[in-house]
């Protein structure tokens, strides 16, 4: 009826009208879908019969992503992460860290973010991180007479890196909606996620050394060990760690030779670290930590489990998640379903679970689930609407037409999700957006991304856009004046902290992930280091 | 102790209904026979009909849903059921809570079948789709219903409270047409993969088209309806100021760390 130009604009401004007056997202897409069938088929061919005609298109779109096998990775993501959340792994996780840093300069906060990155590593979420480190580690800091925007903006910043380390929701819808492989995308996100949290710990030791009494030393305890003998302890520590990952991966080995499993067979993979000669490799190993061990002692062996201890519920948990996913035992939907298990039997173990507490994580999961599934439902709607009636191509074609810059178009499409992340929730942009973005990246020349380092290879284009957008929504979390970690941390902070004292403490955080952005944006092939 | 006890009265009704609703879909030919919507050739695939026993299951089911939508209870995080609607979405809920459930624990069972015993199942994969489907579907009645979906506040807040509500009436509407949209175009398919009890053409091969297809429309109706319910409900309350994130979840969190500690 209306040519592809009219659509789209009518689109974008209703867009803009339906969000102001403050309609569910999901359901606000999901109506415009059907407004803009109507555009493009006419309303007396699209309601001329009952029960069918194209409106049964956008059902169609709905089916086809919910029986989409990813798709389940999400609740369940989400699930495992209420669990934890609820569970005392966090608060004594800190504990076993901070034993090792507490006289360093900076320790806490140094201390805070390798917990983010540990506790990003198990869930894919934020939202709870940021409210446990406000109420295990900010009373610390704060007692101790930390700088406050240091702390205020170390918890929220490294808070949010769940969503940039995988496993990763936002990189699971990305995946699914641009039809992108979710485990590129997390192989992918490792390094810029582990440079960002890096960028934050060297921030942290540069400004506590330049400022020393930004951090202040505690006073050292009576039991406190001196640092010679703490990094003994420490060695040992890990010792016992490693030497216990691979006893577990000895007696799989063990297991799957018995048991027949690893025969080499014509067309099947090799099981990862799974074939019968690394028994033998395994049981060197072994050896070696052993004598390790013996060398420093059995009472050090003891002393510093009981310090570090802390540690082996989280490091149980990332190996069963991410090893499920690069181990090739399972994909992402089983690891995180295992995921979930891992975290029930922790908690059983911990005499942690309770009926009460499992059916309060299950209603917050219900909660989220139904948020983020209905706006994905709602956008994929209106995405499938939006091209069928030509409007990507279209759109893809303006912009290549303009003959704009290949990077320029790149910067400015930072900006604009920069802006929407200020003011809407991630998903919305990755579901409303990138249908338009993700068709007009694939469409410039390859070569011109970036300045430094090797051009991506095509096929690399979606994935490196994608860790680039979730990069983006890191300065989302934090952005004023809806950045979700502030109003997170308001919650559980003293009263005297205000939003203002929040968003403030946020700024140099803010440059730095601005920073990490653009080494994305300018050295792209930073992502294909493990791809 | 106690809590455990409340917990297990909660899951009760639910409980049954799933199990009602299981034995009902698993002889779900039988009833489309005996109704005589059957065609001719749904009659050449399949026969029987359904007995005495089917319809008491059924009818356990219909009590289950009844008495656990009545005796719905709400925990302080949840926001509370103000009528008959609310009641019914959080009876579903619940419902969904323990499909979740299932879900897990089938695909823990698929993984221990197929890496320890190394007999992978025909069932669990497909079993864990279908269900999600209808997480899915019915999470967004429990979180419409809890006020959950995402709506940006930016200009809403400061708007007044008749300007919202004009604004709020406007949603619903719209909310109203789609859900109306939705069943104009996607009835025809829906009934007939109903009537057929279409299957997934796989392995296991569930009939996930028959059921999932038409509860797409009715979970968007239910949606629809409870937008409405809310915009009544919520007719003369004072504004409220929203907060980018949910309050509750936070409130869950701090009461579970305190516990511990």
């Amino acid at each position: 009826m209306f040519d592809i130009a009219t659509i789209s604009i009518i689109l974008f401004f209703s867009i803009i009208v339906l969000l102001a007056i403050g309609m569910p997202l999901g359901l606000a897409s999901a109506t415009l879908a059907i407004a803009v069938l109507c555009m493009k088929f006419g309303p007396d061919f699209l309601y001329g019969r009952f029960g069918m005609g194209p409106l049964n298109i956008v059902a169609q779109r709905i089916y086809g992503i919910l029986t989409g096998y990813v798709l389940i990775s999400v609740p369940l993501f989400i699930f495992m992460a209420n669990l934890l959340e609820r569970s005392g792994i966090a608060s004594e996780m800190y504990n076993s860290l901070n034993v090792w840093l507490s006289r360093t300069r900076g320790g806490i906060a140094i201390v805070t973010s390798i917990m983010a990155v540990i506790m990003a590593a198990m869930s894919g979420i934020i939202g709870g991180e940021v409210v446990l480190l406000g109420l295990i580690a900010l009373p610390q800091m704060l007692r101790l007479g930390y700088n406050q925007n240091l702390a205020i903006g170390t918890i929220c910043a490294s808070g949010s890196l769940g969503t940039m380390i995988p496993p990763s929701i936002v990189l699971i819808i990305y995946g699914l909606i641009t039809e992108t492989s979710i485990k590129a995308l997390f192989t992918a996100s490792f390094v810029p996620g582990f440079m960002l949290a890096s960028f934050f710990i060297i921030y942290i030791i540069i400004r506590t050394q330049l400022k020393p009494e930004d951090a202040p030393l505690p006073e050292p305890g009576p039991d406190e060990v001196e640092s010679g003998e703490k990094t003994k302890l420490f060695l040992t520590f890990l010792g016992t760690v490693f030497g216990g990952i691979a006893s577990l991966l000895f007696i799989r080995v063990v297991f799957f030779t018995v048991t027949g499993q690893n025969e080499v067979k014509e067309g099947v993979d090799l099981i990862t670290w799974g074939t019968p000669d690394y028994i033998y490799r395994f049981g060197l190993f072994i050896l070696v930590i052993g004598a390790f061990l013996a060398f420093m002692g059995i009472s050090r062996v003891k002393k510093s489990w009981n310090m570090g201890k802390g540690l082996v519920a989280p490091i149980v948990v990332i190996g069963v998640v991410l090893g499920s996913i690069y181990g090739g035992i399972t994909g992402i939907t089983e690891a995180a379903g295992m995921g979930v298990v891992a975290v029930l039997f922790l908690t059983i173990i911990r005499r942690e679970l309770t009926l009460p507490l499992l059916w309060d994580s299950l209603k917050r999961t219900l909660k989220s689930t139904g948020t983020i599934i209905w706006i994905t439902m709602g956008a994929t709607a209106l995405a499938g609407a939006y091209t069928i009636a030509g409007g990507p191509a279209y759109i893809a074609n303006l912009i290549v037409g303009a003959e704009m810059p290949t990077m320029l178009v790149i910067f400015i499409m930072m900006l604009m999700f920069l802006f929407m992340g200020a003011l809407m929730d991630w998903v919305g942009i990755v579901l409303l957006v990138m249908p338009v973005f993700l068709p007009i990246v694939l469409k410039l020349p390859v070569e011109e991304l970036g300045f430094f380092g090797q051009s991506l290879e095509p096929k690399h284009v979606a994935i490196w856009f994608g860790v680039l957008f979730c990069m983006n929504m890191q300065v989302s979390f934090l952005s004023p004046p809806f950045g979700p970690a502030a109003f997170y941390l308001k919650s559980v902070a003293p009263p005297h902290i205000s939003l203002t004292d929040i968003f403030k403490g946020f700024l140099p955080f803010i440059a730095i992930q601005c920073l990490a952005l653009c080494v994305l944006v300018v050295y792209p092939s930073i992502i294909t280091i493990f791809l | 102790m106690g809590q455990n006890i409340k917990v297990l009265k909660e899951i009760l009704w639910p409980s049954i209904f799933i199990l009602s609703l299981t034995l009902t879909i698993a002889v779900f030919p039988n009833f489309i026979i005996t109704l005589g919507w059957a065609s001719d050739d749904f009659l050449s695939i399949h026969e029987g009909k359904i007995g005495l026993v089917n319809l008491i299951v059924v009818l356990i089911g219909v009590v289950a849903l009844v008495l656990g939508t009545l005796t719905v209870s709400h925990s302080e995080n949840e926001i509370a059921p103000e009528n008959i609607f609310d009641k019914f979405a959080l009876f579903i809920g619940r419902v969904t809570m323990l499909l979740v459930v299932s879900l897990v624990t089938a695909m823990f069972a698929e993984v221990v079948l197929r890496y320890v015993f190394e007999a992978p199942t025909l069932w669990a994969n497909e079993l864990c789709l279908w269900m999600s489907g209808f997480v899915f579907l019915l999470s967004g009645l429990y979180a419409m219903q809890q006020r959950n979906h995402i709506r940006i506040y930016l200009l809403y807040d400061i708007l007044p409270r008749n300007i919202q509500r004009l604004c709020d009436t406007v949603s619903v509407l719209l909310i109203l047409f789609f859900a109306f949209s939705m069943v104009y175009g996607g009835f025809g398919e829906a009934q007939a993969k109903f009537l057929r009890w279409e299957t997934f053409g796989t392995a296991w091969d569930p009939p996930l088209p028959a059921t999932i297809k038409p509860t797409i429309l009715i979970a968007i109706i239910l949606v629809a309806v409870q937008s409405l319910v809310n915009l009544i409900a919520d007719w003369n309350k004072v504004p409220q100021s929203h907060s980018p994130i949910d309050e509750t979840e936070v409130e869950s969190i701090v009461q579970q760390n305190q516990r511990e500690s």
